[in-house]
């Protein structure tokens, strides 16, 4: 038998990565219409500058894409905010322990994708108009938009190939941002939060207070992350050869997680959109049947790390109704920032919110060393101050009320146009 | 774990009465089924979407529904594909509508169709031509419709209350009683309300509404469900009154972005 060399290896992994670039049809970069759109004055590229810090990582073809670290616009998603809020919170806590400037508004609506794709009402001119709505918000606040949620990233690049591609509806959205006193924008790269954890991983890592090495993780691979518009996610070589998106698993490795591998790591969640709020029987026998139970029975997870809003609810709260087929898995289910966040020492209930959590967390935080009793007992005091009317802890200063009926502009400056950074 | 049926395969006996009376209605209806044929075809997208098939069956291989319903891409593609009006109609009864929009197909056809993208073209034109099985499909949507027309966020915590997400989470009942208070300890400000995933500006939800409405969502909302975009119509002109209030209590002039 031939022993490859390392350098062998990698080129017999490029050679099988570069093939997915040669299937049957040639995929445009969007990137490069974008700019001279722009140099004809169709629209506005909000840029990536120097004072973002932007990171370069690598996309499926081998394509740069830029990262940026800071002065970010939280595009939040609303199935987290709504039912995972330490999702959130815990991409802020790092922002903050990193000193990141970002902005986090009362003016941003959703992506509305997560209706769109459950109920089709919607159409492309209303789905682009929100995306520009959005994107506008942090172009004239001078920051730039970081996407929370797994189907807004993939809404948006399709609404971005969209506007570039179709005068019609580049016009009509001109024409409804011009109303409202906006512009055509479109950022210079549709970032995904999960690509910011990813170029932070090595930070995170670096914060770490406690082991993972006993800590066995299996990842769950969003598909609104890369089967939407594949061309646009991370891809690393040293991370599963290059065969699967880097992100999560370059952050489980980073904190000295063993990721463990599993038959069905393709497979969607079952989360369905429709079907994860009116036709549950088909979204909980999928999640359970499909996914939790080889994740479990064959990798023996200690808990489930994946990357989006859907997928975190579908593979959490799918579980407890398992019991009733004997089906006892109860794996806790968390966003890889979330279990960094615990890692890093963040607290479990005030900022990484497990109790908001389906699928209980304390197996797994024992595991790792965290007293959670005490966390607990601490929260449980902190409710009782809240509910005596006393102080609230926050992540950054609240808003003024006058910015619940009005986007008051920050005063930030629009950067200049520089793309080098 | 039970597996589902799937409606359009079913003997007639098996279908619940108010489906059968419409699907019935529009089966019958080649005037329907060519006006919706006519308008798929004309759709900018059906082009850029449906570029050819082998049959190969890939894309139902990976299809997370095609295990639990009697659904597959592969046949969506074909259904796209035929030049029988009334082959799409019997499709947009009710096939369409197990598709769970995860693109897995998308990313294994080797002809590079948008399989998703084509259904999702499809739903949009059962909304649109208020088709009686799509009312019947998406009515227990409404409650999240009317949320992201008016607040532009598609859940909010009040949503998952014990009695409609009873196999989520048996923790729900307490949340519930204590959602106020779990909410408030959220450190982050906007998402400290049970009524929308976060609080999203006046003005933005008013600049949302502008956007569905000169879009013409709201136009093809109607032929869905006109009592829900009578509401939705009344709430935001409420806001609108009180939006002009607040200007005049801020004392802001013009487009208050500026």
């Amino acid at each position: 038998m031939t022993m490859l060399s390392a350098d062998q290896i990698r080129n017999v992994l490029r050679a099988r990565a570069e093939h997915r670039a040669v299937s049957d049809k040639k995929v445009p970069d969007v990137r490069e219409e974008m700019w001279k759109l722009q140099d004809k004055g169709e629209l506005i590229v909000i840029p990536i500058t120097a004072r973002n810090k932007p990171v370069k990582v690598e996309t499926l073809f081998g394509w740069e894409k830029k990262i940026p670290t800071d002065h970010l616009w939280h595009h939040k998603s609303c199935g987290q905010c709504g039912n995972i809020p330490g999702y959130p919170a815990s991409l802020l806590w790092f922002m903050n322990q990193f000193e990141t400037s970002y902005l986090n508004e009362p003016h941003q609506t959703s992506c509305t994708a997560w209706n769109y794709h459950g109920t089709g009402t919607s159409n492309p001119v209303a789905l682009a108009a929100v995306a520009v709505r959005n994107w506008y918000r942090a172009y004239e606040t001078g920051t730039f938009p970081l996407i929370h949620c797994g189907t807004s990233y993939g809404d948006y690049k399709e609404m971005r190939k969209l506007l570039i591609e179709n005068a019609e509806i580049r016009n009509k959205v001109r024409e409804i941002m011009r109303h409202m006193g906006k512009e055509l924008v479109i950022p210079e790269e549709i970032v995904h939060y999960s690509e910011w954890v990813h170029v932070m991983s090595d930070r995170m890592a670096s914060m770490a207070k406690y082991d993972l090495s006993d800590i066995t993780v299996t990842v769950h691979e969003p598909c609104h992350y890369y089967k939407m518009v594949p061309e646009d996610a991370i891809y690393d070589m040293n991370v599963h050869g290059g065969q699967r998106p880097a992100p999560p698993t370059a952050l489980m490795l980073a904190l000295g997680a063993k990721v463990a591998d599993y038959s069905t790591w393709y497979d969607c969640c079952g989360f369905g959109f429709r079907h994860i709020l009116t036709e549950r029987e088909f979204t909980r026998s999928f999640a359970t049947l499909r996914k939790i139970r080889p994740m479990v029975e064959e990798a023996h997870s200690d808990v489930v790390i994946t990357t989006d809003t859907g997928c975190v609810t579908t593979l959490d709260k799918s579980q407890w109704i398992g019991k009733v087929h004997g089906m006892d898995f109860m794996v806790p289910v968390l966003a890889d920032v979330q279990l960094a966040a615990l890692s890093a020492g963040a607290h479990p209930y005030k900022i990484v919110q497990v109790h908001w959590h389906a699928s209980p967390t304390e197996k797994l935080m024992e595991k790792i060393g965290i007293d959670y009793v005490k966390y607990k007992e601490d929260f449980m005091a902190y409710l009782q101050q809240i509910k005596n009317g006393g102080k609230v802890e926050y992540l950054y200063e609240p808003h003024k009320e006058m910015e619940k009926y009005f986007a008051v502009n920050k005063g930030q400056v629009i950067p200049e146009h520089d793309s080098n950074g | 774990m039970s597996i589902m049926k799937n409606l359009p395969n079913r003997k007639e006996a098996d279908r619940p009465s108010m489906i059968v009376a419409g699907a019935r209605n529009e089966e019958n209806n080649s005037e329907l089924a060519a006006k919706i044929f006519s308008q798929f075809r004309s759709d900018f997208r059906y082009h850029e979407f449906v570029l050819g098939c082998l049959n190969c069956g890939e894309c139902t291989t990976g299809c997370p529904a095609a295990r639990f319903y009697d659904f597959s891409p592969r046949e969506m593609l074909q259904i796209a594909m035929s030049d029988d009006p009334q082959v799409l109609l019997d499709a947009m009864q009710e096939k369409i509508w197990a598709c769970c929009q995860c693109y897995t197909c998308n990313m294994r056809c080797r002809f590079g169709n948008d399989i998703a993208g084509i259904i999702s073209v499809m739903r949009e034109l059962a909304v649109k031509n208020g088709l009686e099985s799509t009312k019947e499909v998406l009515k227990p949507a409404s409650r999240s419709l009317l949320k992201v027309m008016t607040h532009g966020t598609q859940v909010s915590p009040d949503m998952i209350q014990p009695d409609f997400f009873v196999d989520w989470d048996p923790k729900a009942v307490s949340k519930s009683s204590e959602l106020a208070v779990l909410r408030k300890a959220i450190p982050i400000d906007v998402l400290q309300v049970t009524d929308s995933s976060w609080e999203v500006s006046m003005q933005t939800a008013l600049e949302l509404a502008q956007i569905y409405e000169e879009s013409g969502v709201l136009d093809m909302l109607r032929a869905l469900d006109p009592d829900l975009v009578e509401m939705i119509v009344d709430i935001i002109s409420d806001w609108k009154e009180e939006f002009e209030e607040m200007k005049e209590k801020y004392v802001i002039k013009g487009d208050a972005s500026k």
